[in-house]
């Protein structure tokens, strides 16, 4: 009898300890959207910043952290895809299989203010690509490679063994195989990594941010070898001006909309991956 | 002329698809190069600070730039600040963990899921944020500090920060149990939450282990939201147990003062070694991590 109100007892401490965990995320909501509602205002995503950041908008750190993200994601696919398909369709050795699985969670693993400096050190420095966006897309490329590979590694080794035995039987080539099968089927796996890429490479401050961004002086990139403003970095900068309450209340403004961007990305990844998902069941 | 073209067609093909089986392998190549070319340049770059102090590199313990480099202040930063995090975070997620896994039913427990792995993709510069503007300050008042910055403080944001990665992974663990083992254990006449206890939670031992240590390397890389609140002084706290003092962890150290020498000099070789440092702790802990929930996997 004892025992049993004991338990109770863990029981609903234990469940009030997953609800206070469960509202961290609606605390963080709340307290982003409050600290940052002050600095809304009609053209907050519109207007250029002035005063150092101090007023106006962000639209051109907004403009940054897309076109990076963007750039990330445009070189980062054709990898990804390649070396996944690479390694479940064309090895066969299970040890390489391995190895390159390891490869992807080291690179997954890795702090990303190394992808930085070592970034920084090889694109920028080597392949004299300076302090620019196309330093930082490189970077972020690599960044967020491991988390397109675990999507489209997921979806291909999801797909059922028929479809890979009906292919053989009907005498198709490997490429043919992957041109028919696996890239039609596997659509939804590949869309859901793009988005969670999107969404990793959109929240990532350390990795670009003395190789790819600036904080004044530029607005819009004229050619290969500028940097950016990016949301982050406007972030960080202002952060630090921790004293100056107009600076701090322009961070929570940008804090809200970056928390949006990134929340919003990992949404649509949800949505496609359990739509397209029950697509490719049928 | 059908045995021509059974003869003639495959062949044809196969000669395309042999092409594209080498783009695939040099698109996986380049990927390999990616991890590969990460470490090799760590150890190249840091190669002439090794050789200019040795091993006192790694147990010196000033850092004043153009004379010395000492990297101990760093790392001993690094490894108390996740100890704080670990040791916060562990029991929290731990509880938590149970609850999701052995007690709520399927559609909460996705809600859960859920919140957690949008939690994990909060950007570290907003917890950063958080970090300055909330708990440096309550830090500051609750134990009468000067400054708000400190190692307790870096150590508390980053438990915040690793806890939906080790309480869904560890969650994870302990779902994979297979049910003949709760069943067994509640047809002997335990209850729920002692089978929780003295079942599940054994058998999904390695897996916790596994999810904490993947924690602890992602604690350890966090340069932006510790970089904020950690305050960034190069010393080792007065005396050692002293988490209420100022210090300094490797990745805030490289986020300081990586752009002021970057590419050339002892100064930026120093900094390439202490991130040489940085990616053996983390990859080794990482590696041990993987095993250690591969194994739970595969039994």
């Amino acid at each position: 009898m004892k025992s049993a109100t004991f338990e109770k007892g863990i029981v609903v401490l234990l469940s009030i300890l997953t609800l206070l965990v469960s509202s961290l995320l609606l605390v963080i909501l709340a307290t982003v959207f409050i600290k940052g509602l002050p600095a809304l205002h009609s053209g907050f995503l519109t207007e250029a910043s002035e005063d150092f950041g101090r007023a106006g908008g962000i639209f051109y750190q907004l403009l940054g952290t897309l076109i990076l993200m963007t750039g990330a994601v445009v070189i980062s696919l054709p990898v990804a895809l390649g070396s996944v398909i690479y390694q479940t369709q064309y090895v066969e050795s299970a040890k390489v299989k391995e190895m390159c699985r390891q490869a992807s969670q080291v690179l997954n693993a890795t702090p990303t203010i190394l992808f930085g400096l070592v970034g920084y050190l090889f694109f920028g420095v080597y392949l004299e690509t300076g302090v620019s966006w196309v330093t930082g897309s490189l970077i972020l490329a690599v960044m967020i490679l491991p988390t397109l590979q675990v999507s489209i590694r997921e979806a291909i080794e999801s797909l059922p063994e028929q479809y890979k035995d009906t292919g053989m039987a009907l005498g198709l080539s490997p490429w043919s195989q992957i041109k028919a099968i696996i890239i039609p089927q596997c659509y939804y796996g590949i869309v859901t990594g793009v988005f969670l890429g999107l969404a990793r490479a959109a929240g990532e401050t350390a990795a670009i941010m003395f190789a790819a961004t600036t904080f004044s002086g530029i607005r819009l990139p004229e050619s290969f070898a500028d940097p950016v403003p990016t949301l982050q970095t406007h972030m960080l900068v202002l952060t630090q001006e921790a004293a100056n309450p107009e600076a701090l209340a322009q961070a929570w403004g940008a804090g809200l909309v970056l928390l949006s961007l990134v929340f919003f990305l990992t949404l649509m990844a949800w949505i496609l991956r359990s739509r397209l998902k029950m697509e490719a069941e049928l | 002329m059908a045995t021509f073209l059974s003869n003639n067609k495959p062949l044809l093909v196969k000669n395309k698809s042999q092409g594209m089986m080498w783009v695939f392998a040099a698109l996986n190549f380049i990927f390999l190069c990616c991890a590969g070319g990460l470490f090799f340049f760590l150890i190249f770059e840091s190669y002439p600070i090794f050789k200019l102090e040795g091993f006192d590199f790694w147990l010196g313990q000033d850092w004043w730039v153009g004379e010395t480099y000492g990297a101990l202040p760093m790392l001993y930063g690094s490894t108390l600040v996740t100890a704080l995090a670990c040791l916060l975070v562990i029991p929290l997620a731990l509880a938590v963990a149970i609850f999701t896994s052995e007690f709520l039913s399927s559609t909460p427990r996705r809600f859960v899921k859920s919140v957690l792995e949008l939690l994990a993709g909060v950007p570290g510069i907003v917890y950063g944020l958080l970090g300055v503007s909330f708990l440096s300050l309550w830090i500051k008042d609750i134990f009468g500090l000067l400054d708000g910055n400190t190692l307790a403080t870096a150590g508390c944001l980053l438990a915040i920060m690793i806890l939906p990665t080790v309480l869904t992974l560890s969650e994870d663990a302990m779902h994979a149990v297979p049910a003949e083992y709760r069943d067994n254990a509640l047809g002997l006449g335990l209850s729920k939450w002692q089978t929780a206890i003295a079942v599940v939670l054994p058998q999904a031992l390695p897996g916790i282990v596994g999810a904490v240590l993947l924690g602890i390397g992602r604690a350890m890389g966090e340069t932006i939201a510790v970089m904020l609140v950690v305050g960034s002084l190069d010393r080792i706290p007065d005396p050692w147990f002293n988490i209420f003092s100022s210090a300094q962890t490797i990745p805030s150290k490289l986020g300081r003062e990586a752009a002021e020498s970057i590419g050339e000099g002892a100064h930026w070789s120093a900094l390439m070694a202490l991130g040489l440092t940085l990616f053996l702790m983390v990859f080794l802990i990482t590696f041990v991590g993987n095993h250690f929930l591969k194994r739970r996997r595969v039994s």
